[in-house]
């Protein structure tokens, strides 16, 4: 009969750890695999063909547990490990020979026929139960099982990772593949659309969300797949609420987009705040302007009023005097009205009016809300426009811009130096505007604060801190972009607003 | 020979209607919309007044008048301006000037016509020259009478709102002018003036009150001439200008805040002093609404 050898090798020792053994079984081409206990069978992840325990589990735990192990070990053979035949009880002698159980002797070793008889325990099995094919199968079944279940494990893990992160977000999350299917629609989400609450997943965008929103989606998409666009912020409002939207493409791992990501936000209250804010300053501006206008109205009253008591006062008119002297109240009147529209204008609360609006007249009429100040007076003014240059936005807040760099600029200079105003443009969509003051220069330690709200270098009382902040809101909500260069006896402010002209490309 | 004023304004139509009437009132006038053509045409005629604005592009007011007292010390010169003049008192000081006429709303012609009068012919005592109608006077010969004369002077005025506040500028100008200006006491110890003073005929106080259509006025005149123009421009500039507290840094002073208060709550507060021999002090309040604006400043200095 020739050798036989089954194809798994490993032959389980469960407690037994004896050197001569493990050399045997080795010289014979079997491995021999150990495990300290019955309890650890389960962590043994090798496929073996046969287990042997040692006689001591088996006077540990009764007869009835191996047994009961060798049906769970899915009728591996197993053997037990005798060391001394005489030392037996009778008892166990006798389980052993009715049971399905074989046994080894210690001595089997020290003779070298150990080996000879476990070949014959394989056999003899395998000629029994064909338990060979079914022990392979058991273990690929084993492992494939082990795998599937790791792998939900992982699944199950990340699922929950998703839902939580979907859920911890403060943010509505969205996602929508390629096709405009909904496959991510969070809490917050549904709060933030008041959608009920069943489940959209799945479901086409253009069937769940309000119009407003359906366009907004719409928009990026073209402009992500043209590609324009990567991320997008836009606000919407939709009753009195109002939503950010902030798009993001979607990739895969080869970096094709599949889809747009968004997170939503009700920030009608940070609106609001801002809002205030901005009317705070407003104010603060106003408070600025209407002094400026005040002083502007007396020139032209004092005017009038002169022209006025100067004909009461003649007998007779002659003429050509009664008509200069009436054009000049004509025109002094018409000059109080302008300056009083002017201040309505700005005072006014009303949503932004974007037009076009020629920012020389504009400069210029800001100007006029300053020179009459004190801190004026040994200022020199260096006007120098680029003729006929617009820009498009909202008229008050362009005033509240320059207003507010320029009143920077005087304190900055404390009543002494030169101020200089300079437009430009070099492309056709931009306009610039340079305020440039010969003051004390902005100090290094504070550059990258100075658009902060709140942040002030001026003494208490005199700036409310949110001068620059909200030029820099003011500026970015129009599209343009502020910076400044500045070295002492050198600042420059620089605005880049919008023409409303598109770019020719 | 009519006297010559040279005004500079870059308000064209205002410097129009100005010499107009400047004309009117017999004077001779030249214009200048600027610092610089001020300057040009004074090289080349000479003029008894120059009258500019403040705030004008390029040189402004108080430069161009320093410049001129420079070139020309004998000339006269005045401000005028459509802005606040408490803004100004910190400048007037620096640069030592005591007029600064405003334009006000209904314009104030007559005001501007006495002005200028007197900055030219220096013939600046008396409530007469500033109040058309009847001036009743009476002498202060010690200072147990001041009461007295204050009574005698609210009563005569018939509308509360001139008797409240004069009350109050009265009781601060003539005790000053007794204690003062008369017996010269100390203005910063205040506590140690005595109760009972007696004048002697040279220190006796004229105290002047008289009523017209548009105003009524009073004026509280010494007989020694101590009180200096910069020194009314310093407490008045102690008084307006802010300190970093936000307060006037005048605040604390012993001295000097009667005048300045008196100043904020009159409508014209006139200085007249012609030194070592006299001091005056005109009171004037026009009737409710009329000249608003802002108060000139009005201090002359023989």
């Amino acid at each position: 009969m020739p050798a036989f050898k089954p194809a798994i090798t490993n032959i389980l020792l469960v407690n037994i750890n004896v050197d001569r053994l493990n050399e045997q079984l080795e010289l014979h081409g079997y491995k021999p695999v150990l495990t300290p206990d019955i309890e650890c069978i389960g962590e043994v992840d090798v496929p073996y063909s046969l287990m042997i325990i040692n006689e001591d589990l088996i006077r540990e735990n009764g007869a009835f547990n191996i047994e009961h192990l060798y049906f769970l070990n899915n009728n591996v053979p197993t053997a037990v490990f005798i060391s001394d035949p005489k030392s037996v009880p009778e008892t166990l002698l006798k389980f052993l020979s009715e049971s399905t159980l074989e046994w080894v002797y210690s001595h089997e070793i020290e003779s070298g026929l150990i080996c000879s008889r476990l070949d014959k325990i394989l056999i003899e099995s395998c000629l029994n139960n064909n338990f060979q094919l079914l022990q392979q199968n058991h273990w690929e079944k084993e492992k494939l099982k082990k795998e599937i279940l790791l792998r939900n494990q992982v699944l199950d893990h990340e699922r929950e990772l998703n839902a939580n992160i979907a859920a911890s977000i403060a943010s509505g999350l969205i996602i929508i593949d390629l096709k405009g299917t909904v496959i991510m629609l969070n809490e917050n989400a549904r709060t933030l659309f008041k959608l009920a609450s069943t489940d959209y997943i799945g479901s086409a965008y253009g069937n769940i969300f309000p119009v407003k929103i359906r366009t907004a989606i719409e928009d990026f998409l073209k402009k992500m797949l043209s590609g324009f666009a990567h991320h997008e912020m836009k606000k919407i409002s939709i009753e009195d609420s109002v939503i950010e939207i902030a798009f993001y493409q979607m990739k895969d791992y080869g970096h094709t987009i599949n889809g747009v990501l968004m997170l939503v936000n009700n920030i009608t209250s940070q609106e609001n705040t801002a809002q205030q804010l901005y009317r705070a300053e407003k104010l603060a501006t106003m408070g600025t302007m209407l002094s400026g206008i005040a002083h502007e109205l007396r020139n032209p009253l004092s005017v009038i009023s002169a022209r006025a008591q100067m004909a009461l006062a003649k007998d007779a008119w002659d003429k050509a005097w009664a008509i200069k002297n009436f054009e000049s109240i004509e025109a002094q009147t018409c000059r109080c009205a302008t300056i009083i529209n002017n201040l309505l204008d700005f005072a006014r609360y009303r949503a932004t009016q974007m037009a076009v609006h020629q920012v020389q007249k504009i400069l210029d009429e800001t100007l006029t809300y300053v020179e009459y100040q004190n801190s004026f007076d040994s200022i020199a003014i260096e006007k120098n426009y680029q003729e006929g240059l617009v820009i498009f936005g909202d008229h008050s807040r362009f005033v509240q811009v320059f207003l507010n760099i320029i009143t920077n600029a005087s304190d900055a200079m404390d009543g002494k130096g030169t101020l200089g105003i300079r437009t430009w443009s070099d492309d056709p969509a931009w306009v610039t505007v340079e305020i440039r003051d010969s003051g004390s220069g902005i100090d290094n330690k504070v550059k990258d604060k100075i658009f902060d709200p709140f942040f002030t270098t001026k003494e208490p009382g005199k700036g409310t801190g949110l001068g620059l902040a909200i030029v820099y809101k003011i500026i970015h909500e129009s599209g343009g972009e502020v910076w400044f260069t500045s070295e002492p006896g050198n600042t420059s402010f620089f605005v880049k607003l919008p023409t409303g002209m598109k770019h020719h490309e | 020979m009519n006297e010559k004023i040279l005004l500079v304004d870059d308000e064209v139509d205002f410097l129009d209607v100005l010499s107009e009437f400047l004309k009117d009132e017999g004077y001779e006038t030249s214009t200048a919309r600027n610092a610089q053509e001020a300057l040009g045409t004074l090289q080349k005629d000479s003029f008894r007044l120059l009258l500019s604005d403040i705030n004008m592009p390029g040189m402004k007011g108080f430069e161009l008048i320093k410049k001129v007292k420079q070139l020309y010390p004998m000339m006269k010169s005045a401000l005028i301006t459509a802005y606040d003049v408490r803004d100004y008192i910190n400048m007037a000081k620096n640069y030592d000037i005591g007029n600064i006429i405003t334009k006000t709303t209904p314009f104030n012609f007559e005001e501007v016509r006495l002005l200028v009068r007197n900055i030219i012919t220096e013939d600046i005592f008396g409530l007469e020259h500033y109040v058309k109608g009847p001036v009743n006077s009476m002498t202060i010969k010690s200072s147990n009478e001041i009461e007295q004369v204050i009574q005698k002077i609210v009563n005569a005025m018939s509308n509360a709102r001139h008797k409240r506040k004069f009350r109050q500028a009265l009781n601060e100008i003539i005790i000053n002018a007794v204690y003062y200006g008369a017996k010269q006491e100390r203005g910063d110890r205040k506590e140690l003036w005595p109760i009972d003073v007696n004048l002697s005929p040279s220190e006796e106080v004229l105290v002047s009150w008289g009523i017209d259509d548009e105003k009524v006025g009073v004026s509280v005149m010494d007989q020694k001439g101590l009180l200096a123009k910069k020194d009314v421009l310093y407490w008045l500039e102690r008084n307006t200008t802010k300190g970093e507290d936000g307060l006037s840094v005048g605040l604390l002073d012993d001295h000097g805040k009667g005048l300045f208060i008196t100043r904020e709550s009159i409508d014209r507060f006139i200085v007249n002093v012609k030194r070592g021999s006299k001091t005056e002090i005109v009171m004037l309040n026009y009737k409710e609404g009329l000249y608003d604006g802002y108060r000139p400043l009005w201090i002359q200095e023989l």
